[in-house]
């Protein structure tokens, strides 16, 4: 059994997953993805590996290298299907929706002058996220028609045809914090509450990870969620809305676990080990 | 006498500009800015003067830096044009002169505007450094929108996107004044009417005819010189209390909307200030 970990910069996840591999003596190689020459016509690294695990910061990247590697046959965690569903909030919110998973009402504008229009139909306050995007970057929380023409203006400006696909959902009203739920495979391997006065969770913009108890609920409204997006290592990101309903906000296909590693006393790479162990 | 029109498209304004030495018997030639090439020294004979009317402000600028230090006159001058391009530079220069402008403060990076911007209180304008036609001006009412577009112009990048220009939000009465001074002397001043505080006419703003009181003209015509004078377009606008502030001054203007309001010709008050300027310098 060979592994291969596609990662670029090693992270604190990395690390401990490297780590983790070794205590484990399992054979790897750790490839750069941005040194990869991946020839399409014979599909050699595939060949050498057993699974590819891919931790690719870029989302690009790993779209794109997966999608040759697991047409040559690789088994690649998580499945390029997944990555893609989960790299684009509006693929996400589809396979979420077509599969009955609670999402909040979400609006899709392709031009400026109808974003607007999607903005005002929807009411104020709403989020625009760029449809592709991480760690809270870009997101907006549109206060009014002033702020929706200059946020819709700048995004506009920024050029590239993504920024121009308008996703704006309904800002639900969440307790100061968030939940966000690991899935590896089958099982949810920890919850934990993502505690932040702003409006913006994400713990790479200093939302605090506090334990969260896993109850049947969460456990279930996690497993739909990963499974509406194909499944494999996954985090879900939940809302708690304030009639005490849960909503699924997104689903992340390379998550990173940095705050859960210090909140929770789970083996977080362990579990995920096994995890791709279990597929070859 | 020879003036020389640089320009790439020929909008109402220019085609009025054309329209206006024809009349004039003035000989003029279109240069199309798509097209010219400039040497860094000795170029463009045959003109006395070049009135620049391009669209683009760079090529304006650039264009009037190498004509003007090879002895073409341009108008605007190439210190008019870099002044009026780049509301920072405006501003400053107005600031010099002590002609009334909205409070404005200035941050090299999206935290530090964040500061000035809480500091200074909500409404805040942000603005682009350089541009045109109100685009991507931002009314910031409230925290998340700073935050966002902060974060947008970051992201936008460039070199103007970088500096970030806040400026106070001054409540106007559905209106603000555009007055257009040519050599000094205020000429025509319109209203521009809009429900939206963005009041460009090319974004939808009435144009309607303005009186022009001393007040306007004395803080048109010092705004102007204050930039280095030439033909300009002032944007003014009037206070809760009553009182005259300069927004900002264009140095290519457009007008189309001005003309049939205020009834006052404005392509040919520009093409004989552009006369009169080459007339100077051929008897040089």
């Amino acid at each position: 059994m060979k592994l291969a970990v596609l990662c670029s910069r090693v992270r604190v996840e990395e690390k401990v997953i490297l780590k983790a591999l070794q205590e484990r003596d399992l054979q790897y190689d750790r490839l750069d993805e941005r040194k990869l020459v991946l020839c399409l016509q014979n599909g050699q690294l595939s060949h050498e590996y057993d699974a590819i695990w891919c931790r690719a910061i870029s989302h690009t990247r790993a779209l794109y290298a997966l999608s040759v590697l697991e047409a040559w046959g690789s088994k690649v965690v998580n499945s390029h299907s997944v990555v893609r569903t989960c790299g684009d909030k509006v693929l996400t919110t589809m396979a979420l929706i077509r599969e009955g998973v609670p999402t909040p009402r979400t609006v899709v504008a392709l031009s400026a002058d109808a974003a607007l229009t999607a903005i005002e139909g929807l009411g104020y306050p709403v989020v625009l996220k760029p449809v592709v995007g991480s760690w809270g970057r870009l997101l907006s929380r549109v206060n009014d028609r002033e702020t929706a023409e200059a946020v819709v203006a700048h995004k506009d400006a920024l050029g590239g045809p993504l920024h121009r696909i308008f996703y704006i959902q309904e800002y639900v009203d969440k307790p100061s914090r968030d939940i966000r739920t690991m899935v590896v495979g089958d099982e949810v391997v920890y919850g934990m509450y993502r505690r932040s006065e702003h409006w913006i969770t994400n713990t790479a913009r200093g939302g605090e990870a506090l334990p969260c108890q896993v109850t049947d609920e969460l456990r279930d409204l996690s497993l739909e969620a990963a499974r509406a997006v194909g499944g494999g290592i996954l985090a879900v990101d939940i809302l708690e809305t304030p009639d005490g309903g849960l909503l699924v906000n997104e689903v992340n296909d390379t998550p990173e676990f940095h705050g859960a590693m210090q909140a929770v006393d789970v083996d977080i790479p362990g579990k995920m080990i096994d995890y791709i162990l279990k597929q070859v | 006498m020879r003036l020389g029109v640089l320009c790439s498209r020929v909008r109402v304004e220019e085609k009025l500009i054309f329209k206006a030495l024809q009349d004039r018997g003035v000989e003029g030639d279109r240069i199309d800015a798509n097209s010219i090439t400039l040497g860094l020294s000795g170029s463009l004979d045959g003109y006395d003067a070049v009135l620049v009317r391009c669209l683009s402000h760079s090529r304006a600028l650039y264009a009037s830096k190498l004509l003007g230090d090879n002895g073409t006159r341009t108008i605007n001058d190439h210190a008019v044009i870099a002044t009026c391009g780049d509301k920072l530079l405006t501003s400053v220069a107005l600031a010099k002169r002590g002609v009334p402008t909205p409070r404005t403060k200035v941050a090299f990076t999206a935290p530090a505007a964040l500061d000035v911007i809480e500091e200074m209180g909500y409404p805040v304008v942000l603005k682009p450094l350089n541009g045109s036609w109100g685009r991507l001006l931002a009314k910031i009412n409230d925290r998340d929108a700073a935050e966002t577009i902060l974060e947008h112009k970051h992201t936008l990048g460039g070199y103007h996107h970088s500096i970030f220009y806040i400026q106070e939000y001054i409540e106007k009465p559905g209106r603000d004044i555009r007055s257009f001074v040519v050599g000094g002397v205020v000429r025509a001043a319109i209203y521009r009417h809009s429900s939206h505080w963005i009041t460009n006419t090319a974004r939808g703003g009435q144009a309607t005819d303005c009186p022009i009181t001393p007040e306007i003209a004395q803080i048109s015509s010092v705004a102007a010189e204050a930039v280095g004078g030439g033909v300009v377009a002032v944007d003014l606008v009037e206070t809760a209390d009553g009182r005259l502030l300069v927004l900002e001054v264009n140095h290519t203007p457009e007008f189309r909307n001005s003309i049939e309001p205020t009834g006052v010709d404005i392509a040919g008050l520009i093409v004989d200030y552009a006369v009169e300027v080459a007339d100077m310098e051929s008897e040089r």
